[in-house]
């Protein structure tokens, strides 16, 4: 596997989306190339980053409403 | 909402304590679509009423989490269909999916990827949320189904009922405008850095 055949797997390597025997040659490619290696990484810590950022936890009034609106179905 | 229900006999529903353990994820997702507390309050509180009325079309044992977002996403995009009609926003209607495989992969890039991610951590919360918040909605919600929520493209496929290229034409067009933007948020970072280096 190249580069720009590594490149075009990264976002699916990243996000678990690949068969085992392409997880197995992408990370092969990996192992042995420091700048896809960056552009790996570069790409997990965004995810990491969004998700960081989306961590909001819905209000206990929100919950206590839609119970409340629930009773009157 | 699921147009189809489960076949006739199989055991459907669901209990309140099942559905209300999605709420944070639902909530979290509603704030980035919506971008204010209040409008989001009121989006989930529409799912879930929706979901309530229409518990006997959820299959038992099936995706409950997926089920309730695809109505959030359902309830999200009539609104946004809706606003953009009184706004004269032309946003929805100017994303053009196209395939994926027609995209060329951009090299030259691998060598920008350290300074990048470094840059990337110095990146405030707040600042992330606003570059998702400015992506169009199609984008921004598959990002968030994705990134945020772990959802599989199948099961975002399923969500937004799209095919599986346009999920993944969405995210690879998504993460390229995102990067952009934190890339564009990352200058003055920097500096504010260097200025408190002091």
């Amino acid at each position: 596997m190249n580069c720009s055949e590594a490149e075009a797997r990264l976002n699916e390597f990243v996000d678990r989306e690949l068969s085992e025997a392409e997880v197995i040659e992408v990370q092969h490619h990996l192992d042995s190339c420091p700048p896809c290696l960056r552009r790996y990484r570069f790409e997990s810590h965004l995810r990491r980053v969004v998700r960081l950022a989306c961590s909001e936890m819905a209000p206990d009034s929100l919950r206590a409403r839609i119970l409340d609106e629930r009773l009157h179905i | 909402m699921p147009e189809t229900g489960p076949p006739a006999g199989a055991e459907t529903g669901f209990t309140d304590e099942e559905a209300l353990e999605h709420i944070d994820a639902l909530y979290r997702t509603a704030l980035r679509l919506t971008r204010n507390p209040a409008d989001a309050e009121d989006l989930v509180q529409e799912t879930y009423l929706r979901a309530f009325r229409f518990r006997d079309r959820f299959l038992a044992g099936s995706n409950l989490r997926a089920w309730l977002f695809k109505i959030l996403s359902n309830a999200a995009i009539s609104r946004f269909r809706h606003l953009s009609h009184e706004t004269g926003d032309r946003s929805l209607d100017e994303m053009g999916e196209f395939d994926l495989h027609a995209h060329s992969v951009d090299g030259g890039g691998a060598l920008r990827e350290s300074a990048e991610e470094e840059a990337l951590s110095q990146i405030l919360d707040v600042d992330v949320r606003r570059a998702l918040e400015e992506l169009p909605e199609q984008f921004r919600l598959a990002l968030l189904l994705s990134d945020v929520e772990g959802f599989s493209y199948k099961e975002i496929a399923d969500v937004l009922d799209v095919p599986l290229g346009t999920v993944m034409s969405r995210l690879f067009r998504g993460r390229r405008m995102l990067r952009a933007k934190l890339e564009e948020y990352a200058r003055p970072a920097a500096r504010r850095g260097e200025g408190s280096n002091q």
